[in-house]
């Protein structure tokens, strides 16, 4: 269903390569995304580190598309890069807007937001 | 699955590795700890591959262990990099490696679509606000970064729960995983013959460039005729791979014509035709999100604006009220 690499000569692609591997390397962007959300404090790195996250499903994504030979992940991939371009088009706005209320790009200076 | 206890004595020493690489306080232990976690992430990696050998495969691509290594490692260096300008550089050596990655599945649209939107668009406005949102440095602050960039919240907590997380995933994605299926060429056929313009297409090219087996311009791909004289589908036999070709458009003559060999879907032909069949109603919603997105950032800065020219109206007439007031 997927024209291959291996039809434009390179056959040996895909040798050896389980799905395994590359949800490994998915799961370990997938958490170091989430410890540099947790513990950076720079509000644009929390929002560059979910960016991450949103890589490493992509990678995810991809390799069971190719896994069960299907578009359909891929096309998922495009949503994710929609909802991605949406995140930072609105969160850096409202970033430069914090920004200019209170000169500090710090995240716990908000924490007042906790109520 | 590599066995269990390296994967997990890896993923514990990647844990330290990550811990010592967080920025601190004090003293700063960058590249040990880089240098420890990169050491736990190969050495899984080269026992998946020396289990993927075992098994009886050939050696796996030396190029996924390269992009696969270089996305990690850049991923790191996201997170712990103290400047963030160098953070949103770094994202781009990951989003680069995870492109080749995708290559490497044979998703090549997913993997230019991903330099375009992400490396072209998304990063350079991350790189913008971050330039545009710095405080101004004073004199003590031009050596150093202000302090909640250098000092990470909680690392040892995030740390380890993380971590803990990645053990939990990784164990259980290795139940029961075989390898990567070789795609079947009927399946393709199956789509093909779903895209009769594709075919007839490509049968136009091959006229064009004088091969063997194309149509003339004056013939077209013929359909089906119904009992009440209008037309049907095209008549195209999967099986077979041939088509059924109008000699002439008034109709009359018909014949029967293969598919050339080698025709085949590639990857983006696939991706399109499967968001437009299958995902129809999504991508309208696509769309809204974009525009609501775009309208939102501007109602955000606009507003913004608003106050400012407020502000310096205030201002001006203040200067104007003090001068009135002195004179």
């Amino acid at each position: 269903m997927i024209a291959t690499l291996a039809q434009a000569g390179f056959p040996e692609a895909m040798s050896g390569l389980t799905l395994y591997h590359y949800l490994f390397i998915s799961a370990v962007m997938f958490v170091l995304g989430l410890i540099g959300f947790v513990t950076r404090r720079n509000l644009i790195v929390m929002f560059l580190c979910t960016e991450m996250m949103f890589q490493a499903s992509g990678i995810a994504l991809v390799a069971f598309s190719r896994f069960y030979l299907e578009y359909t992940g891929q096309v998922f991939v495009i949503f994710v890069l929609t909802v991605a371009a949406a995140e930072a088009a609105m969160a850096l706005a409202l970033v430069v807007l914090l920004f200019r209320r209170n000169e500090s790009l710090d995240g716990s200076v908000w924490s007042l937001l906790k109520g | 699955m590599i066995s269990p206890i390296i994967l997990y004595a890896m993923i514990a020493l990647g844990a330290v590795g990550v811990l010592l690489a967080l920025p601190r306080a004090k003293a700063s232990f960058a590249l040990p700890g880089f240098l420890i976690g990169a050491t736990a992430g190969g050495i899984v990696i080269a026992a998946l591959g020396s289990k993927a050998l075992a098994d009886g495969g050939n050696l796996p691509n030396m190029y996924f262990y390269v992009f696969g290594f270089v996305a990690l490692a850049a991923a790191l260096r996201v997170v712990t990099h103290p400047k963030p300008v160098y953070s949103a550089l770094y994202f781009i050596l990951t989003i680069l490696a995870t492109c080749g990655l995708f290559l490497i599945l044979s998703a090549e649209f997913m993997a230019f679509a991903l330099v375009i939107i992400y490396a072209g668009a998304i990063l350079i406005t991350y790189l913008f606000v971050i330039m545009l949102a710095t405080q101004a440095p004073t004199e003590e602050m031009v050596e150093n970064q202000p302090a909640f960039d250098r000092v990470a919240r909680e690392p040892v907590l995030a740390t380890v729960s993380g971590f803990l997380m990645l053990a939990v995933l990784s164990t259980l994605l290795a139940q029961g995983v075989p390898t990567l299926k070789t795609p079947p060429a009927p399946e393709s056929d199956a789509l093909l013959a779903e895209l009769p313009l594709r075919i007839e297409r490509s049968l136009r090219e091959r006229n064009t460039l004088g091969e063997e087996g194309g149509i003339l311009p004056t013939e077209s791909l013929a359909r089906e005729v119904m009992q009440d004289g209008s037309a049907g589908q095209y008549i195209i036999d999967v099986a077979n791979r041939t088509v059924t070709v109008q000699v002439d458009a008034e109709g009359g003559a018909r014949r029967v014509v293969s598919w050339p060999e080698d025709l085949a879907l590639t990857n983006t032909e696939g991706v399109g035709y499967e968001l437009i069949k299958a995902h129809p109603g999504a991508i309208e919603i696509a769309g809204v999100i974009l525009l609501m997105a775009m309208l939102g950032a501007v109602v955000l800065a606009r507003k913004q604006m608003q106050i400012d020219e407020d502000a310096k109206r205030a201002q001006a007439q203040g200067l104007a009220g003090g001068e009135g007031a002195a004179s």
